[in-house]
């Protein structure tokens, strides 16, 4: 039980030869004792970098990784007290389940005795009772990686595990039950734990708190509710939601006071309490909008409230709902809106758009502007 | 057209055929017979093959083929090994021990022979002049030992290069991750060792034991040149004791007998252990 502070870390690989990748710009990140994290980002971002080197098997070319406020960036992995579970399922094979989940023990000199209840604690946790004396090369992907992650915290002193996208090689059909499992057992143990993964579904579900990396830099680290309807930038809310929030480049002006994006001809209200924060001159705007915060109508409305018309380019049925492309007419703007699964429309149809103020985020520069 | 994938298949077994199904064949019917130049063949049945399995000079070579096996694969294997544990993983250091570890592989039996036989020759040799200065008589074609011990080395140096070879192609396999594991479950380095490099080597480890194994049946051509077998019987294996009941005797009867029952050792030997190989390490036993 821990918490974990990254310091201004910076990781170059390869420094200073030709082949000199900056792995991570600079990060500061903390993890509260007994949460449960994700790092989220897309592949090559540094994600695997940073984990590997808070569990201590990386050293970061600049600064440190605090332990309970303990200075650690010198200690070797097994000094530190984190477990981690790697992508694919790192097990010994020559050892059965039980001989696996002993094995960090044994090497700490722990007690034939207290080993076994460990062991019988752990393996009702994560039910693997029934195959405790299987060999793991005769067991599947999923429960070689719950033999795994049994291993990651059987320790007593485990203060924090890392998950190197541990759901890789888990069949789709068996990750909700292994990530019940993962879920439970950090619970249990009140384990500050890390998750790393490029499944935003994966992420948001383990997690109280993600963390999105991108290019080497965290860009935003909030509850999932936040990443959602907050975004700070523009990649986060293209990144969050699938499909991800709608960005629709557009100029600005006012009138009466009131902000206005301008997306060619249409003109779409602002959020007034924007107003002092706009400035007319700015160029390089967006305007984000969810698709489930788009409002579709079929019928045309009959005064001026705000419906913009559009055409739509594509229908997609996705199982409980249908996310339509349109372009906004007179424009080449596209905006996907997400619609029920028994609303009906075709592809060609002319619809009408209406984006609720409430829910629209502005962006300059791809920097959220707060409300 | 049924038979349209068989057309396919002739060629392979056309050459297998010549390469190895009759010759196979031909040896087991010269095993039934007597066959003595200049006299009309006749069946012998299983005559030569109980002439031979009662022959002191058979079990004597069967009995050294054992030894040298034995020892040929307890230190080629360990000493493969460690050499490959050696070897750096990147850099231009690997291109350098490949090349290094290639030579001798890429030298011919003979030749090897030859080579050795120079090194060790009581008069122009440089091992017995070595030997000399210290003070130790070295002698190949006089003392059992000594011959013995250069017939092992001449294997060893032969042939652990392969060893190596395939336990480092063996080692670049193992993925990172598992090392990585170990370290963060305070494995010590024998541990590591014990339960991540050579449980993952297992594979390559056996094939490795099983070309050793069948490879050093078949010694012939180093102790041929050094010693021609000898001194005496002293380093006369199966394949030298074949070769001259066959060709020096000639008894080809007794001779592809004598093959047959190598034939025979050499699978029934590299099936057993195989099978021990396989089991190895594999029981769900709790083996710490």
């Amino acid at each position: 039980m821990a918490e974990i502070e990254v310091r201004d870390i910076r990781h170059v690989y390869d420094q200073g030869s030709p082949d000199e990748t900056v792995a991570i710009e600079r990060i500061n990140l903390t993890l509260q004792d007994g949460t449960a994290n994700a790092l989220l980002g897309p592949s090559g971002c540094g994600k695997t970098t940073l984990l590997q080197i808070i569990s201590g098997l990386l050293q970061p070319t600049e600064g440190h990784i605090l332990i309970d406020g303990e200075d650690v960036t010198d200690k070797p992995p097994a000094e530190r007290d984190i477990a981690q579970v790697f992508q694919f399922p790192v097990i010994y094979r020559s050892m059965d389940v039980y001989g696996n989940l002993a094995f960090p023990l044994r090497n700490g000199g722990v007690p034939e005795a207290e080993i076994e209840s460990r062991v019988h604690r752990i393996s009702e946790l994560l039910e693997l009772d029934d195959i405790l004396h299987s060999s793991p090369s005769n067991l599947g992907p999923e429960l070689n990686q719950l033999v795994a992650l049994g291993r990651g915290i059987i320790r007593a002193d485990t203060s924090a595990i890392l998950f190197d996208e541990p759901m890789t090689d888990v069949e789709p059909s068996r990750k909700l039950t292994i990530r019940r499992r993962v879920k439970e057992a950090q619970q249990e143990f009140g384990i500050t734990a890390l998750y790393v993964t490029h499944d935003q579904h994966e992420a948001l579900t383990f997690a109280e708190q993600v963390a999105i990396m991108k290019d080497g830099n965290l860009v935003q680290y909030d509850t999932g509710e936040n990443l959602y309807q907050s975004p700070v930038n523009t990649f986060i809310g293209h990144f969050i939601g699938s499909p991800g929030m709608n960005l629709l480049e557009c100029g600005l002006s006012q009138e009466n006071g009131d902000p206005h994006a301008h997306l060619g001809p249409h003109q779409v209200p602002l959020d007034s309490a924007l107003a002092p924060r706009l400035d007319l001159g700015w160029t390089d705007c967006h305007v984000g909008i969810r698709p489930s915060s788009v409002t579709v109508q079929v019928a045309e409305p009959h005064e001026d409230t705000g419906y913009l018309p559009a055409t739509v380019d594509q229908v997609e049925m996705l199982g409980g709902f249908q996310i339509i492309t349109a372009t906004l007419d007179h424009t080449d703007v596209e905006v996907k809106a997400r619609v029920a699964h028994d609303f009906a429309i075709d592809e060609g149809a002319s619809v009408w758009l209406s984006f609720p103020p409430s829910d629209i985020r502005f962006f300059h520069d791809h920097e959220a502007i707060p409300a | 057209m049924k038979q349209r994938p068989w057309l396919f298949l002739l060629p392979a077994l056309l050459l297998v055929s010549i390469s190895a199904f009759i010759p196979l064949m031909t040896v087991m019917n010269y095993s039934q017979l007597t066959l003595l130049p200049g006299t009309q063949p006749y069946f012998a049945g299983l005559e030569n093959f109980v002439a031979i399995l009662q022959d002191p000079a058979f079990q004597g070579a069967l009995g050294r083929q054992f030894l040298f096996s034995f020892l040929v694969l307890i230190t080629e294997i360990p000493l493969g090994l460690a050499l490959a544990l050696c070897m750096p993983k990147d850099g231009p250091g690997v291109g350098v021990s490949l090349v290094l570890l290639g030579i001798p592989l890429l030298i011919p039996w003979n030749v090897v022979g030859i080579i050795w036989r120079v090194f060790t020759r009581s008069d122009i040799g440089v091992l017995p002049e070595v030997f000399d200065w210290v003070g130790v008589t070295y002698n190949v074609s006089q003392f059992t030992g000594d011959a013995w011990w250069t017939v092992l080395a001449m294997d060893i140096w032969h042939w652990t290069p392969l060893v190596v070879l395939i336990c480092y192609a063996g080692l670049q396999a193992i993925p990172e991750e598992f090392y990585m594991a170990a370290k963060i479950d305070r494995a010590s380095p024998w541990k590591t060792f014990r339960y991540v490099t050579l449980p993952n080597l297992r594979g390559v480890l056996i094939i490795a034991v099983l070309l050793r194994l069948m490879d050093s049946f078949k010694i012939y051509a180093e102790p041929f040149v050094l010693t021609g077998g000898g001194p005496g019987s002293a380093t006369t294996f199966l394949s030298t004791y074949t070769s001259r009941m066959a060709i020096g005797g000639f008894q080809m009867g007794r001779g592809a007998a004598t093959s047959l029952i190598y034939f025979f050792i050499v699978i029934l030997l590299s099936f057993v252990v195989y099978i021990i190989m396989l089991n190895l390490g594999q029981g769900a036993g709790n083996d710490s």
